[in-house]
Parts: C-alpha cells; structure tokens; sequence
C-alpha cells in the first residue's frame, strides 16, 4: 500500500496543488508550499534527501537570476506599461481608426491591427482585454456596432498578444524548453499574421455583407485638412511602428539579441512618451512600480514552480509521466492531442504564467519523445510544440463559459452590455482560431519556414 | 493589540520603501543595456562585465520585491472559489497560507541560503568567466535578503489577519483601510486622458 502512494506521490503532488490553488492564496507561494510539504514527506518515507533543500536554493538562482535571458521580461513590461500609461497606445488607435475610415468595419479592423503592433502590452491577458476594452468598446457602440462582433473583436484581438512577438511568454518557453528566444520570436511571427488577418478577412467579410452590424464611420471624423493629418501620422503612428519594427526586426535580422532589443525597447517607449509631452515624475513612478510589480509577480511564480518541479522530478515524476504517456499506446499525433486537450482545459482556469512554469516542464520529456517523420523535422520540433501551445492557451482564454479574457471584457463594459452577447460575439473568432490552430498543425511550415529560412 | 498594530505598521512601511526603492533600477537596468549596445557596436569593449551587471541587477530588481508585492497585493490568486467564499473565511485561509506556505518556503530558502552564499564567500567566488565581474558573493547575498523581506511582508500579514479575526472593531477597520489603501491590481488598467 504504501509502495504504490510512494510511486504515485508526484500524481497526489499534483491533486493537493490543484485543490490548493483554489483556495485563492497567492499562486506562487502555494506551489512553493507544496513542493517543500512533499519534500518532507518523501523525507519521512524514505525517498527525499533534506539537502536536496539546499539544491533548491541553487536552482533558483542558476535559473532565475544568473540568466541573461530573463532580462528581456523586466524590459519588455516595462516598454508596455510606459507606451500604455503615457497614451501612446491611445492615440496609436485614434489614427489607425482615422486611417481605417472608410473600410467596411474600419474601427473593428483597427482594434485588430491594434492588437497586431501593440502586442507588448503587459503580458497579463486581463490587463491587455482590460485595457483594449476601456479604449475601444466606447467608441464602437457609440458608432452602433453591433455589440457581439465589437466584443468579439476586442477580446480576440486584445488576447493576440500572448502569441505576437515580443511575446513574454514565448520568452519564457524558449528559456524551459531551452531553445533560443529569437528564433522562438521568428517562429511565431507568421502564426501571429495568420491569425490577425483571417480575424480581418471575417470582419471585412461580415462588414460588407451586413452593413448594419457596422456602420461606417461619418465623414467628418479625423483631422479637418491634409496638414493636420499628416501631423497626426507624424505624431501617433510612425513613432510606435517604428519603434515596435527596431525591436522586433534587430531581433529577427539577428543584430541584437532578445535582451538587448528588450532594453532599447524600454528607452524607446520613455522617449516617445517624452515626444508626446506626457512624461512626467507622477507617470514614470507609476510605470517603474507597476512594471517592479508585474515582474514581482511573474519571478515569485517563477521562484515557486522551480521548487515544485525539483520535488517533482526528484519524487520521480518524470518517469511516471513517460510510463503513463508510453502506456496508453497512442502515435504521436494522440499524445499531440492529448497534451493540446490539457492545455485547452487549463486554459479555463489558469492564466498562461502558471500553465507554461507548471506544465511545461512536465512535458519537455514527452515533446523529446514525439516523432512526427517528415511531417516536422526532429530540431523544429520544439518550436512547433510551442506555437500550437501559444495559438492553444489563447483560444483557451476565450471560449465560453469559462474563457476568462470574456469575464475580464464584461468587468469593464458597460453595464448595458450583457454576458450572453459576449459570448454570442466570440463563436466566430474561436472558431477562426481552431482553423488557424488546425493550420499550423497542418502545415508546420507556417511556423517553421521564416526561422529556417533566416539560419540557412 | 496595539503593539502588534504598530509592528505591522513599521513592517509595511519598511518593505515597501524597500521595493519602491528596488523598481527605480529597472532605469539603471535600461542605462546599462543601452549602454552596452552601444559600446559593443561602435567600440570593442569586454561586454562580459556589463552583461554580468544586467542580472545583477535584475535580480536586485525582483528579489527585493517579492515581499513588496505581497503587501501591495499584486500575486495572482485563484479567485475563482474565493470570491464566492465569506470574508472570515477569507482572512483565515490567508492566515493559514501565510503560516504554512509562505513563511515556511521563505525559512528553508533562507536558512539554505545562508549556507549557499557563505561558501561563495569564503571561495571568494568570482565570475566563472575570466572577463567577468568579481566577489559574486555580493550579488549571491540578494537571494537570502530578498527572501527575508517576503519573510517579513509574510509575518505581518499574518499579524494583520490575526488581528481582523480577533480583534476589537476598531482595530479590524484600521487594518482594512490600511489593507485597501496599499492594494493594487494588476489586471486592471486605466486609461490616461486625452490630450487636450
């Protein structure tokens, strides 16, 4: 009896998490918690070592601190927050709507194209839906947009940024799975595309079948002479292109790596906040606490799963995941499927930080095992897992009831708008997601071609 | 009572001049990448040292604010069950997370990381590159300081609990608005004005 507890303890390990998570209490110090509890317990049975303890400690910091990787997230959240609180973001989106005036569904199609080049927001999923919420849904039913596709839009478009480099999280991945972070970022640049333009061709589409869902915008809107324009362009649109197109293309080219354009990015953003005239002491002490903040919260989280993980594997669970994976017998197109399955149902639950630092690292061993043949070569393997995961967690995120980029877009709207028509709104764009998730399991290459191509 | 009051009160404030001070060198962090990009490109320098110096100071960045976002309340929760649960049983869950996850976590890391950074120190460790930055066991301390903030920021909020569930009304609202005061959420955004 106690045989059988000893060689399943990682399963329990997992059990006691999850019904602790919801306690409620801070994620990072319940997985914390529970890694050092087990480690006692293997310690009482015989199975853990207390140095181990002190190995923990090692890790933490070879892992978390000694790493120049990890640097980009601190720089990369603060770029999102300075280009959010100074209001650069803001008028980012008035011009692309002024620009957009006169497409069937211009103001949906900028909300978009918004989500496509500010996708270094924050990080946190709610933050971003919150944020492109506040700013566009006003305006869209103030224009009498239909409120399901304006919803729709708003929580697709504001959860792209999981998947669009500069993505944090692909940060985070490529530092688990060990692999490089730019070409994770080049990877995940034409998956990102795909998806933003098939979000555009249904809304062009719907737009100009269904004039009334979107009205178009009146004439007078925007600047009242070509000057004036020009002016604007000059002033809310190159400026963030420019600056988005340095960071990310320095990455790409390879003239800088992810750290480095992380840290431009950084001064970039404080620079076009100056421009604009909006920075001063209030706005610079809000950006640099709140970004310390974020970034307290992604490593405590980070701090936490290494110690569970370590327990994990140490109490043998990576042997138990690989028996259990070898055990049911499937190709590795159902084992693919199955883990998809677990990501999607998490997805539910958990925002992406939790999902990548817990579960990534219990899959790593499986992904070695997967052989897909021709389909995908051995090498690209990794980086097609994890786009499939990115494009996965976000449609995630947004299917009803749970999704909860839907919960966080109803906290912010307008009372008038009701749950029932957020979701109403979402179907076509969840199932605009699972074509294109279905495409990149397809067809690799979408993911896999511009990396490959770059290295030759 | 109010003993314990004023315990919280110099532990609040501590920790978070702590980590107000600790987020300022996100600036510094951004000086000295830039700084390296530059030099790197136009000059050949040894950028080993300045790339040393960007982790150095990332993890004075978050290790000195760990405990700082615990009393600002900026950790993801769960809050799928709690929100539904009352408030009793809200502060004794966080009362009971407190004494047996946080502080707990915090102890071993720092009883461990003591010992780990006093080999570094009598090694006298330096980089493991020759080019590299010297006395790594003075960055090595940030790991068990950090930690102690948390450690702090944990046994006042526990105080704080213990004083909401058990103490005199009047004490119990001094420590809700204390609590209110300081709380931020991330996962809220606000939009600047508009320019005029």
């Amino acid at each position: 009896m106690l045989d059988i507890f000893i060689d399943y303890m990682p399963l329990f390990m997992f059990l006691v998490l999850a019904i602790l998570l919801f306690s409620g209490y801070p994620v990072a110090a319940v997985l914390g918690g529970v890694g050092l509890g087990f480690g006692y317990l293997g310690v009482y049975l015989d199975v853990f070592v207390p140095i181990e303890f002190f190995n923990i400690v090692g890790r933490i910091w070879s892992g978390i601190a000694d790493n120049l990787v990890l640097v980009a997230i601190p720089m990369f959240i603060f770029m999102g927050t300075m280009l959010e609180k100074s209001g650069v973001a803001r008028d980012l989106l008035y011009c692309l709507q002024v620009l957009l005036r006169r497409v069937p569904g211009g103001l949906a199609l900028s909300v978009t194209a918004m989500g496509t080049i500010m996708a270094a927001t924050t990080g946190i999923i709610g933050a971003s839906v919150v944020m492109m919420t506040l700013m566009a849904l006003p305006i869209m039913l103030q224009r009498q947009y239909s409120v399901p596709l304006a919803t729709g839009t708003i929580a697709a478009s504001g959860t792209l940024g999981i998947l669009i480099p500069p993505s944090i999280m692909l940060v985070i991945m490529a530092d688990l799975l060990g692999r490089s972070v730019g070409n994770l970022f080049v990877a995940a640049v034409f998956p990102g595309l795909l998806l933003a333009s098939i979000y555009g061709i249904y809304i062009l589409t719907i737009s100009a079948l269904k004039p009334e869902v979107a009205p178009s915008l009146p004439k007078d809107i925007g600047p009242k002479d070509n000057k004036e324009f020009w002016v604007m362009i000059l002033r809310g649109l190159v400026p963030p292109v420019f600056l988005i197109v340095l960071v990310l293309g320095s990455i790409i080219a390879g003239w800088a790596t992810p750290t480095e354009a992380s840290g431009v990015g950084a001064a970039g953003a404080i620079l076009l906040a100056l421009i604009n005239g909006r920075l001063n002491i209030t706005t610079l002490r809000t950006v640099v606490e709140r970004s310390a903040l974020t970034g307290a919260m992604l490593f405590f989280i980070f701090i936490g799963a290494t110690a569970f993980s370590y327990v994990f594997r140490s109490l043998g669970g990576d042997d138990l995941v690989i028996d259990f994976v070898e055990s049911t017998g499937f190709g590795p197109w159902g084992i693919l499927f199955i883990l998809m399955g677990i990501v999607f149902v998490l997805g539910f639950f958990f925002d992406w930080i939790e999902i990548t630092l817990i579960v990534l690292p219990v899959f790593a061993p499986i992904i070695a095992l997967l052989d897909f043949g021709d389909h995908v070569a051995k090498v690209d393997l990794v980086y097609w897992f994890a786009i499939l995961v990115a494009v996965n967690l976000q449609t995630s995120f947004l299917t009803p009831p749970f999704g909860f980029a839907l919960f966080y877009m109803k906290g912010v709207a307008p009372p008038s708008v009701k749950i029932q028509q957020i979701y109403r709104g979402i179907v076509p764009f969840v199932l605009l997601q699972v074509i294109g998730l279905s495409l990149v399991m397809v067809f690799p290459e979408i993911a896999l071609w511009l990396p490959n191509k770059l290295l030759d | 009572m109010n003993t314990l009051l004023r315990i919280d009160e110099v532990c609040e404030s501590t920790i978070i001049r702590i980590g107000r001070i600790a987020a300022w060198v996100s600036i510094l962090l951004i000086v000295v990448i830039i700084f390296d990009v530059v030099t790197r490109r136009f000059f050949v320098l040894g950028s080993t040292k300045l790339q040393e110096l960007e982790w150095h100071i990332h993890a004075v960045l978050f290790m000195f604010c760990l405990g700082y976002g615990y009393v600002k309340n900026a950790h993801v929760r769960i809050d799928l069950v709690r929100e539904k649960l009352s408030e009793r049983k809200r502060l004794w869950i966080e009362l009971i997370g407190c004494l047996f996850f946080l502080i707990p976590y915090s102890f071993i890391v720092i009883y461990h990381g003591i010992d780990w950074w006093n080999r570094s120190f009598q090694l006298n460790e330096v980089s493991a590159s020759a080019t590299g930055l010297p006395y790594r066991w003075i960055i090595k301390a940030i790991l068990p300081i950090g930690f102690a903030v948390l450690l702090v920021s944990g046994v006042t909020t526990a105080i704080r609990k213990i004083l909401q569930l058990f103490g005199p009304p009047e004490i119990r609202e001094i420590v809700n608005q204390r609590e209110k005061k300081q709380a931020v959420r991330l996962d809220e955004a606000e939009i600047p004005e508009e320019r005029p």
